[in-house]
């Protein structure tokens, strides 16, 4: 193994934590899904009537919402500063470099959290407009 | 030469084009009047599903028409290089902002509406269940004991009529078209449904759930009746019958053993396997709407169901004579 393709390994290994960071938007969104969809069905077969109010549930399915968006914001803020747009200017990684590949790596993530969170919103727009369990 | 050949590609393709647009049109058209589109909807529910389709149909359109308008734009008319501004703008307008800003409208929208779709009954509630392959009806009015009755559906306007469907054996679906949406009817379960009509007049239900051979003629009447001509039909539907029980034609129905099968209300005939019998001539149609109610319809199907409806749970009485069947069928017209 030549010193160059030494230093290339040691670099793609330490890429491997943000290979982990592409995967934060998209996880929060599916938590937040699985988590409003089964509280939600918990809540109407066992806890409400059909005609019942669910007004705590949308409170807390809402506060959930806020929180999984807060996250999302966040990991989409990391991810941008990864990519360092303002810096660079660039849009494409064409080089495959260790740095290219950070900053591709940010990119992604940046996209991901973007779809993540108008992902999350659409899940939660039900509790905006549905008052009961029918 | 490759423009020719280009020239008459697209020649010989326009005609197919035109008449697949004609034949597409002609379907549409067709598909948009008669008793069972949902078009044209009488009932508030089919009224709001209607409006819903509307809706998403421009919402679609306005999509469609922008997004290839913008991809038009940008390999046929502006066909040079264009600025990163201009194609961010493209891209990220035209593909994220514009489709995120109509789904949501649409989103709202549909989601706003769907508790009406499910808004509890006031009124009238109907049991109906499904039967291979024709449907079986009990009317629980407000105040007043269950009328028993089969293969039509009436309705009152101004309530909303609650419908508990169930099935005997396989999956049905019960379906009015013109007055809502659709609900499933499974074995050993209860469904609710409800309606609410608002224009009088005869619409068409259908099995909307593949149940076995005659599934397509397991349909029925949706009569629609302003409230107090409703309660006059529920009155009169649940008098026994009104047709002689000595008359010859009754002689061959108890003859011929058709009691064991079928109820006639008011007689020893209470057969609970075919639908009840006592008020049949006042159906707009004969076996679940397979048939028009006449007395040579009525005579045809006593003397071979098979013709009419594979696989019915009815035997034929070919054995009878022409004269013995029209005397049949001309006592059970008289069932009012
Ligand atoms: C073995 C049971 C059985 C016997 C016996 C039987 N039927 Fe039926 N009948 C049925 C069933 C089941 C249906 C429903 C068929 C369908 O629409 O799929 C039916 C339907 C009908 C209908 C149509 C009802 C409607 O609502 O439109 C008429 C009329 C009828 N039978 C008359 C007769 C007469 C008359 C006899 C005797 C000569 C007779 N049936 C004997 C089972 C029976
Ligand atoms: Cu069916």
């Amino acid at each position: 193994m030549t010193r160059r393709e030494n230093v290339e390994r040691q670099e793609f290994a330490e890429e491997r934590a943000s290979l982990w960071k592409l995967t934060l938007g998209p996880v929060t969104w599916a938590v937040h899904f699985a988590a409003s969809y089964s509280l939600t069905a918990v809540w109407c077969a066992k806890l409400a009537a059909p005609q019942d109010d669910i007004t705590l549930l949308r409170l807390i399915i809402g506060a959930g919402t806020i929180v999984a968006l807060v996250v999302i914001l966040l990991f989409g803020l990391s991810a941008w500063r990864q990519w360092n747009y303002t810096q660079t200017g660039r849009a494409t990684h064409a080089f495959g470099d260790a740095e290219n590949r950070h900053e591709f790596l940010g990119h992604a993530a940046t996209l991901l959290c973007g779809v993540s969170f108008i992902g999350t919103l659409y899940t939660a727009i039900p509790v905006l407009v549905i008052g009961s369990c029918t | 030469m490759p423009h020719r050949r280009e020239g008459i590609e697209i020649f010989a393709r326009k005609p197919t084009a035109v008449v697949a647009g004609a034949v597409f049109a002609a379907f549409g058209l067709s598909a948009c009047e008669g008793p069972q589109s949902a078009f044209g909807a009488t009932g508030a529910d089919a009224i709001q599903l209607e409006t819903l389709f509307i809706v998403m149909l421009v919402g679609a359109a306005i999509l469609w028409v922008a997004v290839n308008g913008l991809f038009f734009y940008v390999t046929r008319v502006h066909t040079t290089s264009i600025s990163r501004r201009l194609a961010n703008g493209v891209i990220i307008g035209g593909g994220i902002g514009l489709p995120l800003v109509v789904v949501t409208a649409l989103l709202v929208y549909g989601l706003s509406i769907m508790p009406d779709q499910r808004a509890e009954g006031d009124g009238l509630v109907v049991k109906v269940t499904g039967e291979k392959w024709w449907w079986r009806t009990e009317y629980q009015p407000l105040a007043g004991a269950p009328v028993v009755s089969a293969n039509e559906i009436r309705l009152p306007t101004g309530s909303r009529t609650t419908f508990e469907l169930t099935s005997e054996r396989v999956i049905h679906s019960f379906w009015i078209p013109k007055l809502g949406g659709k609900m499933d009817m499974f074995p050993g379960r209860t469904t609710v449904l409800t309606l609410e009509p608002v224009t009088p007049g005869i619409y068409r239900g259908q099995c909307a759930e593949f149940c076995g051979e005659s599934h397509a003629l397991m349909a029925f009447k949706a009569v629609v009746m302003e409230p107090d001509a409703f309660d006059a039909w529920l009155e009169a539907e649940a008098a026994p019958i009104q047709a002689d029980p000595q008359a010859p034609g009754a002689e061959i129905f108890f003859g011929e053993g058709c009691g064991a099968c079928h109820a006639l209300r008011g007689t020893q005939a209470n057969g609970a396997v075919g639908p009840d019998l006592t008020h049949l001539a006042t159906r707009e149609s004969l076996a679940a709407a397979a048939l028009p109610m006449n007395r040579e319809a009525l005579a045809k199907w006593v003397r071979n169901p098979e013709t009419y409806k594979p696989g019915v749970k009815m035997p034929a009485y070919d054995h009878l004579s022409d004269e013995e069947l029209d005397t049949l069928a001309g006592w059970l017209m008289e069932l009012k």
